[in-house]
């Protein structure tokens, strides 16, 4: 019999299931040291490679999954929520966002993280985090044009490419060795 | 037996990213959405702002997508965000991580560190909102997916993160 995933659950039981994937999720960020923020910002100044290397094995790890059962017709990925492109105000949003990471030392997930592992200063990150969701909505009509600009939902990059799904992995294969061997590399001489 | 008090111990972050990799595939296969995470600060905010001021908040017509749903506090990612509290506190203190403490760079201040975690903060929530996601729902799950989104912001986040680190020097290092 074919597997038909994704499966739809009633609301009670996804938000169990939500609290039970959360538990994993904030099990290895912890293990992987991403609740703290001389780690996490250690990739900017070359110190510390754990956010790349836990990101790009994650993206690998679950990429080859989600393709892989969906060839295999476990998985109907027509039913899975693909993240919508917006390509301008998200190359501006991933910009700045890189810029709060860096000052503050924490995304809002590993903020969570780091206050689970007794740190305050979590705390205060995740208040602004909740500050400044507070100016974008007061800002929303003033901005709205741009925040749904340049749409391209659903946009993959097989899609755009034109090419199969594996292609565009071998690339990612490629570029995640490369990346880790270098990290590695550059790890043991210094 | 381990010692308690000591500097904090981790997993490879290989071992660490295979479990996120993981999980975040079991999210996709059984529920068919990724991981997410600044939504749900977003959304606490403007149930919050509803119970200090009900006619400011629904004046904010960003914030209705919460407010104008039978029980805003009912939310996926919210519940996501209480189950990775739980599962973080648990590695650490099982490990021995756990510390309370208020941490920040060797040489800066506490009322400097106060600044940075607040007004980084700040600018993680305002451009989460604009990239619809963060470093979870947008360059975790999009990237995943193969999805634009998540490739754009992942090496747009880390660009500018790198001349950040280049300008502003003595922030961490």
């Amino acid at each position: 019999m074919v597997m038909n995933a994704p499966f739809i659950v009633s609301q009670t039981a996804g938000l169990i299931l939500a609290v039970v994937l959360g538990l994993f999720f904030g099990l290895f960020l912890e293990r992987g040291g991403l609740g703290n923020p001389h780690k996490l910002t250690g990739v900017f100044y070359l110190t510390d490679f754990s956010v790349p290397k836990a990101m790009f094995t994650a993206i690998l790890v679950a990429a080859t999954g989600l393709y892989l059962l969906s060839d295999l017709k476990l998985l109907d990925m027509h039913r899975v929520w693909i993240v919508p492109t917006f390509f301008w105000p998200q190359l501006l949003g991933g910009a700045l966002f890189g810029i709060g990471f860096l000052v503050s030392g924490y995304c809002p997930g590993t903020a969570v993280a780091g206050l689970s592992s007794g740190r305050l200063d979590a705390l205060v990150t995740m208040l602004g985090i909740g500050a400044g969701s507070l100016v974008f909505a007061i800002v929303y009509p003033a901005i709205e044009g741009f925040y749904s600009s340049s749409p391209m939902e659903g946009a993959t990059l097989p899609s755009l490419l034109g090419v199969s799904h594996w292609v565009v992995m071998a690339f990612v294969y490629l570029m995640a060795a490369g990346m880790f061997y270098a990290m590695e590399r550059y790890e043991r001489t210094r | 037996m381990e010692v308690f008090m000591k500097k904090d111990s981790f997993w490879s972050p290989y071992i660490a990213g295979a479990g996120l990799g993981l999980t975040l595939l079991a999210t996709f296969v059984i529920v068919g959405w990724g991981l997410g995470a600044s939504s749900a600060f977003s959304l606490v905010t403007g149930v919050g702002l509803e119970k200090l001021s009900p006619e400011y908040a629904h004046k904010l017509t960003y914030f209705s997508q919460y407010l104008n749903v039978e029980a805003p506090l009912l939310n996926w990612v919210l519940f996501e965000i209480m189950g990775l509290f739980l599962g973080a506190l648990a590695g650490s203190l099982l490990t021995g991580n756990f510390r309370l403490r208020f941490d920040k760079p060797e040489h800066m201040s506490t009322g400097a560190r106060l600044l940075t975690a607040f007004g980084g903060g700040i600018i993680i929530g305002f451009s989460s909102r604009l990239a619809r996601g963060c470093t979870s729902g947008v360059a975790l799950s999009g990237g995943a997916q193969l999805a634009l989104a998540g490739w754009v912001f992942v090496i747009a986040m880390f660009v500018s993160g790198f001349i950040g680190a280049a300008l502003f020097r003595r922030l961490w290092s």
